[in-house]
This record gives C-alpha cells, structure tokens and sequence, in this order.
C-alpha cells in the first residue's frame, strides 16, 4: 500500500454541483418521458409499443459508456495507483451492472409484442446478458478481496479485459445473422433513418439519462472516497 | 532472447512438475471422457452425432477442462510456496504468464486429442476435413489458456476460487468458444472455407489475448 496514493476526501466541487445536477436530470428525464409518449409520432408499423426506444436505447448507451468508463478508470489505477481511479470503476461498474438489467428488461418487454417472445437466442441479446455477466463477476471479484490494493488491482485488470464485449455487443448485430434491429441512428449508410421528431425526442432522452448516470456517479464516487477515507484513517 | 529463454524455461519446468505429478492432465482428460461419454446419454445417439452439437460439446468440455488444469497448476505453486520465488526472479512476472501459456497449451493438445479421438470414435463422427479440422483444434487450444490464466492469478488466494474462475473466464471466452465451435463444424461437415476463417480468427484472439496477458498480468501479480 505504500504506493498508494489514498483521496483525502471528495473533491470540494461535487458535494455543490450534485443538488443541481439532480435537478438537471429529474427535469430532462421529465422533459424526456412527456416527449416520448405524448409528442413524438406513433409508429408507421409498430405503433405505440415502439415508444419503449426512448428507454432502451438510452440505458444501451448508458451501460456501454459506464463500462468504457470502468476500463478507463482501470487504466487510471493501474498507471498512477490513485485510488480515486478505483472509486470511479467501482461506481460505473455498479450503476452499468444496474443501467444493463434494465436494458435487458426493457428489451424483454418490447420484445413481447414485437417478436412473440420473451426471450430469443439472438446474438445481440446473448452477448449483452454475457455482458452483464461478466461485470457481476467483476462486482463479484472485488467482493471476495479484503485487501485494498490488490482488490483494486485484480478489479482493474479483468476491468480491462471485459470491455472487449462492449464493441462485441454493438455489433453483433452487423456480424450475425440477427433478429435485432440494424442500427437505426450510427449507420454507416449516412444519416439517420429516423423521423427527426422521433431522433430529437431520442436524443433528449439520451441527455437526460447521461445526467442521471453523472448523478449517479457523483454521488457513488463520494461514498466510495469516503470509505477508502475511513479505510485510511482507522 | 532472454525474455524467450525465461519463458521456455518456465514452460520446461511446468511441464516436469505435470509429467512428476500429472493430477491436473488426469483430471482435465477424465472430465472430457466422462462428458463426451454423457453427451450420447443425454442428448441421444443422433443428436449427439451432429457436427454442431458435437462441436459446442467439445469446445465446452475443453474450456472446463482448461480451467481445472490452470488452477491444478496454480495450486500446484501455492503448495510449494514456489510463485513468490518465481515472481522476485528478473522478468519473473512476465514469464510466469508466458511460460504457463505455452506449458499449458501443450497439456490441451493432449487433452483435446484423447477427447477428438474419443468423440470421434464414440460418436462415429465422419470428418470431412481432417487436416483443417487439425487446425482448427490447434489455434482453439492455442487461443483458450491466455484467458483462463489472468483470470486464476486475478482469483488467486480467494476463497470461492473455484466458483469464481469459470464466472470470470467463460463469459470472456465467448468469442473463442463460438469460433472454434464453428470452425470444427464446418471442418466436420466440409466446409473449407468457414473451417479456416474460423481458425484465422481463433488465431487472432490468441495473439491479442496473449499480449493483453502479457501487458497486464506482471501488474496483477503482487
């Protein structure tokens, strides 16, 4: 542990932005859901269970941000042995494990009405439940170690190695013969294939679940710096 | 040069401690007998004898297989307190990981010879492409230890070791899994052309995974 370089406390900016960024995120998040279900148009072909896009896809590109954040905060602990790195890939680990089981509910329940199945062996879906498999392991991994700096470093390390499945997972769809849908907004064809009412109604839900992630964020990383603190200091 | 020598000498010895004490080839051969022997049992004859079945069968016994073998390894060091001494030696870190990769690829290619052959001859496979299935069977074991390793030095010295490494290791072992399945199918049933895009593929991952290995694995061994 000598190496280690242990956070005095959290930094004095984040007790003060979090009220307001919490505020930012319940009124987007409001903003949002009224959009979504009372002005963006129902769909040509899927009606209104197609509304449930503004949920998925969001907790989508929340789960691949909070894992690339694990990987580059694992980097950050493994380069500079700071400990807030490893409070940072603590905190995205947990809310990504949370923001992909939604993601997988979400697309259960779309998947219902849409397919007629709950569930389908379908690689999108099979490489995103691994996914969320294998950062359970990584939760599971730092739960079985006690000591502080080894727990961070074997963490890190398979952090590293488990962000390969996030590129795997977006696209699975493009490599495998898939039931899922193509990318609707990032095609390689060019521009959106998308109502413009439909992609800005997306595009603000995608907003107000990144603020959610950042409070979030903000308020896991403070506890997880006052418990190395403690961890410190006793 | 050295860092080669490090590594070829890590591997010698791996593989002297396994001919002195073979508890971990035992183990991993008997585990793909006994599941080669159930899969006829339970899934029936016809079933089983589908070069697709036959395949994801195989390539799971082995990866189970790979575990138990890399953690016998393991094991084996911790017993004899051997991995603080092997570790304080210059370039010890990076040639733990290099040495046992190579040492323990040698061991699958046992294991999964006495496995093929017993799959083939309980199952009464017809092999279409024998020398691409050959291949195949190679780069997959190639490509499987890398893996398996980092993730029993990161379980090292936990308690529900056991539970914890297949957790880890199979949800990162998807893609060579689904690779070397796929290419012992397509070898199985013809298919030349799938059978070597998949072993260029299962070549791929070995290579990354080993460099990742051997980037990452000195920082995770304290």
């Amino acid at each position: 542990m000598t190496d280690t370089t242990i956070s005095r406390g959290t930094p004095y900016w984040m007790p003060r932005i979090r009220p307001w960024l919490g505020i930012a995120a319940a009124a987007s998040f409001v903003v949002a859901s009224v959009m979504a279900l009372f002005w963006a148009p129902t769909d040509a072909v899927q009606g209104n269970v197609y509304r449930i896009l503004y949920v998925h896809v969001p907790l989508a590109w929340l789960a691949y941000l909070a894992f690339v954040v694990v990987f580059l905060a694992s980097i950050g602990w493994l380069w500079t042995r700071n400990a807030v790195f490893d409070a940072i890939a603590v905190a995205s680990a947990e809310i990504g494990v949370l923001f992909t089981g939604l993601f997988l509910v979400a697309g259960s329940i779309w998947a219902k009405p849409t397919w007629g199945v709950w569930w389908t062996w379908e690689p999108r879906l099979v490489t995103t439940a691994v996914m969320f498999v294998m950062y359970v392991g990584y939760l599971l991994l730092r739960g079985l170690s006690t000591d502080f700096s080894r727990r961070a470093t074997r963490a890190a390390v398979f952090g590293i190695i488990a962000v390969i499945d996030v590129p795997i997972v977006h696209l699975s769809v493009l490599w495998a013969n898939s039931l899922h849908q193509l990318p609707t907004v990032l095609r390689a064809a060019g521009s959106p294939a998308l109502d413009s009412s439909m992609l800005l109604t997306l595009m603000v839900s995608l907003f107000a679940y990144t603020l959610i992630y950042a409070y979030f964020m903000s308020a896991r990383v403070s506890l997880e710096v006052a418990r190395q603190v403690r961890l410190w200091t006793t | 040069m050295i860092a080669l020598y490090r590594i070829a000498l890590v591997a010698a010895r791996e593989l002297r401690a396994e001919r002195r004490q073979p508890d971990g080839v035992v183990a991993a051969v008997t585990f793909i007998a006994v599941l080669v022997l159930l899969e006829s049992l339970v899934v029936g004859p016809q079933i089983a004898r589908d070069a697709d079945v036959a395949s994801a069968l195989f390539w799971l016994a082995l990866a189970f297989a790979t575990i138990l073998a890399t953690m016998r390894s393991f094991d084996r060091e911790l017993e004899d307190d051997a991995l603080e001494g092997l570790v304080a030696l210059p370039g010890g870190r990076d040639a733990l990981f290099g040495g046992k990769v190579l040492a323990l690829a040698m061991v699958l290619v046992l294991v999964a010879t006495v496995g093929g052959i017993l799959s083939l001859v309980l199952l009464d496979l017809p092999v279409a492409l024998p020398v691409h299935l050959i291949v195949v069977v190679l780069l997959g074991v190639l490509a499987l230890p890398p893996i398996v390793i980092v993730d029993v030095v990161l379980a090292l010295r936990l308690r529900a070791r056991a539970a914890l490494v297949p957790i880890l290791a199979l949800p990162v072992l998807v893609p060579q899994l689904v690779a070397a399945t796929r290419g012992t199918s397509a070898a199985l049933s013809g298919d030349a052309v799938g059978a070597l895009s998949w072993a260029g593929l299962l070549f791929a991952f070995s290579v990354v995974y080993t460099v990742i290995g051997l980037t990452i694995v000195p920082a995770a061994i304290e």
